[in-house]
């Protein structure tokens, strides 16, 4: 729980250099953004608010002594459980303010995850093992190839979700399109219209006239058709590779979103198309969709703007798995994400990040069935997105029938953010969330682009370990018999194997529904 | 002399890929189209007129063209347009003018609900009466109703204006009566002039948001 005063902040005194020669070093002043240190008229360096720490640990990165510690203040959790320092600090917040908590980052604590899964590599009974070193392995993804004149291929099956200009900073938004063009992955550009470099950097060029490529291969952009459709024009939905129709995210699914006008600087309204200072809420519906055959309209008009070239995506909020993918499947889409209720980057009340929505592994069986029920599956592809951290869990997501994984939260973290949970504040000390130009010039496009690059081949490689010792060259061929549930709990949400009993547990082998 | 193309059972694809082939400088009138939604999409340049009535979402995203209809738009006319104009001659369904960043829509008749809702700068003319949540969280732009509306009217109007001829069944939040300036007049009664609406704009009264930073329940 990301509250005010969750944090211990200390400075040992016999390492710091401000300590030993006043006036020498204030780094960590001027690095953090919430007024945590001060510095005195005598030059001396003091933690003088402690309780707006909000856990970023970049004083910590920056301290050229390592003289700074972060801990948090996480030690009644077990003695005064369920009242803990986070609950008793939240009802004093509201009980002062009158307000509810906002924050970013998804949901924080137990929830039924991919960790209750594990991976069953080949061995006598099986298929034989592929030799990761010597031998190839088919990652490709090829989204609309049935009804898209210009499908997109994906190098490998790992996409960038969307997260908008104007939650995300100009820099983070390019880091993540170089990254893109480096890996041949795609990107998509959010609700918050595009950033003008956006469709020539994803596709590795520097600037439009360039005839050669800077960053290879090059990698794909999703154009985002959203409930407030900032920035929407026809030349915004031709500017990308796909166009995806948002009906929900896994941070606030049922809820719009609310840019307050304090952040609609000048770039930000430029780039919506909107007055400089005006709130930008987005509407939770579509005030132009009131039917289910209005969204089967919706999907015509837009290839019918894209003149029959791009493929169509539709992006759904962790609700009905079932029900929602098979009516988004019915409405004419290429391909289908379904966020977890682990998912979100964005930030939204407190309790609707931690209480609303159904966890990843839950969304993504439901979903496979509705594809396998209209005879679909593998030709509509499924992305899966929510808490993936890394091939393990990419690897366990296809597995259980996902064609390809997003990474949101984990983008964030590779570009460098810790995970401090207060993107909402606009403070982002790593320049990831925040508008701010003096933290956002803290973030190089171009190194945090290869910190990108260098996680998705990293990951790619993982899942391509994965998919090898269980036998297979192709993702394609990964099914639920690679994988075994550790626990009755995930066994039964997930229909997979449990361990041990070597079986479905009975529910599921009656058949769905039963 | 315009070119003309009978939309009778064609799908969209066909009707939408021969309809971008003919627009040069000669209109192109449609017949029979509206079983067609989503026609004369994002269109940059040309003329189309569509002869009868039209279906859901023409003109959507049009960014230049100018389309008449003859007869009644369906639902969600010109949504998201950015630039040109749309002219209907009959009345719209549910929602027209959404969405819209830029251009003009002109209904002679009467317009649905949620007519204007998000205009981000577009101008939105109806010559006869509006129905509830009309100019709903407006960013910017213009509405003119010359008749009445219904229910809600300008609910959460955060930037833009809306001008009524008519009365009006409610208000909505954050939308407070401002004075006709004789600027405001003028450029009625050209809108009027140019569009054939028959009406005086001095009788017309004019609505702004409240605050430019409303309160959100």
């Amino acid at each position: 729980m990301p509250v005010i005063g969750t944090f211990c902040v200390s400075v040992h005194k016999d390492v710091c250099i401000n300590a030993q020669s006043p006036g020498k070093c204030a780094t960590c002043v001027e690095v953090c953004p919430y007024g945590v240190y001060a510095i005195d008229a005598q030059g001396q360096v003091n933690v003088q608010n402690y309780n707006t720490c909000v856990g970023c640990r970049i004083c910590a990165e920056f301290c050229p002594a390592n003289a700074i510690r972060i801990n948090p203040a996480e030690s009644e959790y077990v003695s005064r459980y369920p009242w803990t320092f986070g609950q008793v600090e939240e009802i004093h917040y509201k009980s002062l303010t009158g307000g509810y908590l906002l924050r970013g980052f998804g949901t924080a604590g137990p929830l039924p995850h991919f960790d209750g899964i594990v991976v069953v590599p080949s061995q006598l009974a099986s298929k034989s093992p592929r030799d990761k070193y010597r031998e190839e392995c088919r990652m490709e993804v090829v989204i609309g190839e049935d009804r898209a004149e210009k499908p997109i291929v994906l190098h490998y099956p790992i996409v960038f979700p969307a997260m908008s200009f104007g939650a995300l900073s100009r820099e983070a938004k390019l880091a993540l399109a170089i990254g893109t063009a480096k890996t041949g992955i795609f990107t998509n550009t959010g609700e918050g219209g595009l950033v003008p470099e956006e469709p020539y950097y994803v596709h590795g060029y520097a600037d439009p006239e360039s005839k050669e490529q800077k960053w290879s291969p090059g990698g794909s952009l999703v154009i985002q058709w959203s409930t407030g459709r900032w920035g929407v024009s026809a030349d915004y939905v031709n500017a990308g590779d796909a166009v995806e129709i948002k009906i929900g995210q896994g941070a606030k699914p049922g809820m719009g979103g609310h840019l307050l006008g304090a952040k609609v600087t000048e770039e930000v309204a430029a780039v919506r198309g909107i007055p400089v200072g005006s709130d930008a809420l987005s509407p939770c519906r579509y005030y132009d969709v009131l039917s289910f055959e209005d969204m089967r309209k919706m999907v015509a008009f837009l290839r019918d703007v894209t003149d029959y070239k791009k493929p169509i995506l539709m992006k759904l909020g962790p609700s009905r798995p079932y029900d929602d993918v098979r009516m988004a499947a019915e409405a004419g889409v290429d391909a289908i994400s379904i966020d977890g209720i682990c998912g979100g980057t964005g930030a939204s009340p407190d309790v609707v990040t931690q209480g609303v929505g159904i966890p990843t592994i839950a969304c993504i069986p439901p979903a496979v069935r509705a594809l396998k029920d209209l005879g679909l599956h593998r030709k509509v592809k499924l992305i899966a997105l929510g808490g993936i951290r890394n091939g393990l869990d990419a690897f366990k997501a296809l597995a259980m029938g996902a064609d390809a994984v997003g990474f949101g939260t984990a983008a964030e973290i590779a570009m460098g953010c810790r995970a401090c949970m207060a993107c909402h504040m606009g403070n982002c000390p790593y320049g990831i969330t925040s508008q701010r130009p003096e933290l956002r010039a803290r973030l190089d496009p171009e190194e945090a682009g290869q910190r990108l690059a260098n996680f998705v081949l990293a990951t790619a490689e993982e899942i391509k370990i994965l998919t090898m010792l269980s036998g297979h060259d192709d993702i394609r061929d990964l099914s639920e018999e690679d994988l075994r549930a550790v626990d009755l709990n995930t066994a039964a949400i997930t229909g997979l194997k449990m361990i041990g009993y070597e079986r479905r547990l009975p529910w599921w082998e009656n058949g769905y529904g039963s | 002399m315009a070119f003309v193309l009978d939309a009778s059972d064609q799908e969209l694809k066909t009707v939408s890929r021969q309809l971008r082939e003919m627009l040069n400088e000669q209109p192109v009138v449609v017949k029979n189209a509206a079983h067609l939604h989503g026609l004369a999409a994002g269109l940059k340049h040309g003329e189309v007129i569509i002869e009868g009535c039209s279906g859901d979402y023409l003109g959507v995203l049009n960014d230049g063209a100018t389309i008449t209809v003859k007869g009644d738009a369906g639902k969600y006319l010109a949504d998201n347009m950015t630039r040109g104009k749309v002219l209907v001659e009959g009345e719209a369904d549910y929602g027209a003018g959404q969405y819209c960043y830029g251009g003009t829509v002109v209904i002679k008749g009467s317009a649905g609900d949620f007519t204007a809702t998000m205009n981000k700068g577009a101008t939105i003319i109806v010559g006869g009466d509006v129905g509830c949540e009309a100019g709903t969280y407006m960013l910017a732009g213009e509405l003119i109703i010359v008749g009445n509306a219904g229910a809600n009217l300008g609910n959460y109007l955060i930037r833009g204006s809306i001008y009524v001829g008519g009365e009006w069944a409610s208000l909505g939040h954050n939308t407070r009566l401002e004075p006709l300036s004789e600027e405001d007049v003028q450029r009625l009664k050209s809108y009027f002039a140019e569009y054939g609406i028959q009406a005086d704009p001095r009788r017309f009264r004019k609505l702004i948001p409240l605050s430019t930073k409303p309160f959100y329940k």
